[in-house]
């Protein structure tokens, strides 16, 4: 009987211990998904700071892989817009993107024909526009045909060691500001700090995951696709270094990650949501088309908007039943602003 | 997209149909208790958009289906007619009759523009003024329609900032004040905020279409976007707004009044916290003497007293957004499908639907 008692004490403890709490899952997000990749995105950005000191001419295939790990790094990372990266506008000073208005290629053209020397002050080059600043002022410089003929290259070297030096800069705060401090924010909630609880830190989490998953769809997938009438290739992320589909795997693979770790408790959709990511990817692998120039043409076009739309599936999943099974269900009216 | 006026009325005969048998008819007349003192948008529970009239008791009198989701409305100033709005980025706006709902007309925004939820009519209401985006340009303008001519498109202007939201009237005058928000958009991309790092909006007042005042906030709050407004009889306008940043914020709705500076609303930073950085709608008590605010992502009301500057009263509602005074207080709408009747900070009356009701709830008369 003593036996029996304690095998029931065992069998609740167990069942307790295997259904993760609000803190459980938010620790994991934070150590597993999270942190770790901050790091990579400041250990990658100094890598790309010693490959613009080794060779910094726009032709260099060196330079050329360094921007594009160190990218890759950040898209994996560009679903986490809050804390850290929202401070002084250092997510923007690495990523403004999308750049409708063409601020980064104008900004980029004046600095270049004046060869102004804010390049020569890591200070000063800070205080520039975020625009002109971070990986995609960066890949403008190096793959835009018109500034590759523009101007002096010594000068152009200089403003590609002062973005690359920039960047390193910008990651690194948001890396040590992360692991000194931010963590700590959604690890230890409490009524006088940022978090109330930890199911408003997961909340948190929750958002990055819907918002990862719109900007994905909407400017990643919806920019070149424009409409049926006026489709806009050239509005496609990365399209000048061939790094559009891949940047769409990569924030794909990032975002599945996260959505495994907050489906841990909930097998059934676990499994479907892995389903749906595996079936996004497949779709777009099957493109084969780096740049989505495909989008003006009607019968590859399709097939783009069919990656976009699985893309969409999965963000309804989520927020209609990921996001009341973990409590943190977001209103008709709360869930996108106006 | 351009709507089909005829497929409104389709829409709307059916729901008709349905009301005729259960004896529950539109009345013909202004004055009758079937017409609406109120209108909302909604979504209905199988994901399509409607526009309702809500008479005093909180019943639905009619439910007009719109192309895409609405967001405000705006009531003719001396006729039983109102003006709906498709939500940002929409390009449509439906003009009906207020006594039974039938559509009037549909105006589209011209090519290159869509509209951004709001809209006023002049003071004669010879003009219907419309908050619009001319988003290739990243340019805020105000269309001008010509309200006797059949709401057709006569001019527009520049609103004075970027992302022009709410606009609203001064009382016994045509002067107009709009919430230039100060958020670029683009229809491209969807929803998403393009120029957040340099970000500034500002309040702009409008006579004869010139600017004749603009205030802004102070620099480190130009991640505030100003987007909601309300007007009270002394022409004092309280704004609401919603936050772009992380950083702490000491208040999200503020009081100004033309020639002088802008207050803010205070409340405790406990209070502030649990309304996420986020107002969806407000309103002046009917007296004045009130500002009530809703944050349904917080879920709270806020009201405020208009001559301390001070929070007096809160109020949690679940995705509470929809707004109005009245005699009895207020009316609340929420994202959960209530109608709510508020006074002195209690509930009075309550219904329920499935409606999930949108932004922004208005009176078309007075009850």
């Amino acid at each position: 009987m003593k036996k029996l008692m304690l095998f029931f004490i065992y069998m609740i403890g167990s069942a307790i211990s295997v259904v993760p709490t609000d803190q459980a899952i938010v620790e994991d997000v934070v150590e597993a998904h999270i942190l770790p990749r901050f790091k990579a995105l400041a250990v990658v950005s100094e890598k790309l700071v010693y490959a613009a000191e080794d060779d910094c001419s726009a032709k260099s295939l060196t330079l050329r892989n360094a921007l594009r790990n160190a990218f890759d790094a950040w898209i994996s990372v560009s679903h986490l817009r809050f804390g850290p990266t929202e401070k002084e506008n250092r997510g923007f000073a690495l990523a403004f993107w999308p750049d409708i208005r063409g601020s980064a290629p104008r900004n980029l053209a004046r600095l270049i024909t004046n060869q102004d020397t804010v390049v020569f002050s890591p200070i000063e080059f800070s205080k520039i526009s975020v625009a002109t600043r971070g990986f995609y002022a960066m890949e403008f410089l190096i793959y835009d045909q018109k500034l590759n003929k523009l101007g002096s290259s010594d000068y152009k070297c200089q403003l590609v060691q002062a973005l690359a030096g920039d960047i390193f800069e910008t990651s690194t705060k948001i890396s040590d500001d992360w692991h000194n401090n931010y963590a700590k924010l959604l690890l230890e909630p409490s009524a006088s700090s940022t978090y109330y609880s930890s199911n408003e830190a997961l909340r948190e989490v929750f958002k990055s995951i819907v918002g990862g998953l719109q900007f994905t769809s909407q400017a990643r997938l919806g920019l070149p696709l424009g409409t049926f009438e006026r489709p806009r290739p050239k509005k496609a992320e990365s399209w000048r270094s061939n790094g559009s589909a891949h940047n769409v795997k990569l924030s794909l693979t990032s975002l599945h990650d996260l959505a495994m770790r907050l489906t841990l408790q909930y097998p059934g959709l676990k499994k479907r949501l892995g389903d749906s990511f595996d079936r996004s990817l497949i779709l777009l692998e099957n493109l084969k088309d780096p740049n989505f120039s495909g989008v003006s043409e009607p019968q590859s076009r399709l097939k783009i908007e069919v990656v976009q739309q699985s893309i969409d599936d999965i963000s309804a999943t989520i927020k209609n039943e990921l996001g009341p099974k973990l409590g943190v269900f977001v209103g008709f009216n709360a869930l996108d602003g106006d | 997209m351009v709507i089909n006026l005829k497929q409104l009325y389709q829409g709307r005969r059916q729901f008709l149909a349905g009301v005729l048998a259960t004896g529950l008819a539109p009345s013909p007349t202004w004055a009758d208790a079937g017409s609406p003192a109120f209108l909302s948008a909604a979504a209905k529970p199988d994901g399509t958009y409607v526009l309702c009239g809500i008479n005093q008791n909180l019943e639905v009198v009619f439910q007009i289906k719109l192309p895409s989701r609405g967001h405000a409305a705006v009531a003719h100033p001396t006729q039983p007619e109102a003006v709906a709005f498709a939500r940002r980025p929409g390009t449509f706006a439906l003009i009906i009759d207020c006594i039974d709902g039938a559509p009037k007309t549909i105006i589209n925004a011209p090519s290159g523009r869509h509209f951004n939820g709001h809209g006023m009519y002049s003071l004669g209401a010879e003009f219907l003024f419309t908050t619009e985006n001319d988003y290739d340009a990243g340019r805020g303008c105000i269309g001008v329609w010509d309200v006797k001519a059949g709401y057709v498109r006569i001019d527009e202007f520049d609103s004075g900032g970027i992302g022009p939201h709410d606009i609203k009237r001064l009382p016994n005058s045509d002067i107009l004040v709009i919430a230039n928000g100060g958020i670029d958009t683009h229809p491209d991309s969807g929803r998403i905020k393009l120029n957040i790092p340099t970000m500034w909006p500002n309040l702009t007042y409008f006579e004869h279409g010139l600017v004749i005042e603009k205030v802004t906030l102070r620099p480190e709050m130009h991640k505030n976007s100003i987007r909601h407004l309300s007007v009270n009889q002394m022409g004092a306008i309280a704004f609401g707004v919603q936050v772009q940043s992380d950083d702490t914020i000491s208040s999200l709705a503020g009081l100004h009044s033309r020639g002088q500076e802008i207050n803010l609303l205070e409340a405790p930073s406990d209070e502030i916290r649990k309304l996420k950085g986020y107002i969806g709608s407000i309103t002046f008590s009917r007296d004045g003497q009130e500002i009530a605010v809703t944050s349904p992502i917080g879920g709270v009301i806020h009201v405020y007293d208009t001559a301390k500057k001070k929070l007096k009263s809160l109020t949690e509602i679940p995705d509470v957004c929809g707004i109005v005074a009245n005699d009895f207080g207020y009316l609340i709408t929420s994202g959960t499908g209530d109608l709510i009747k508020l006074s002195k900070n209690r509930v009075r009356m309550k219904a329920r639907s499935t409606l999930r009701w949108d932004n922004h709830i208005i009176a078309v008369r007075d009850v």
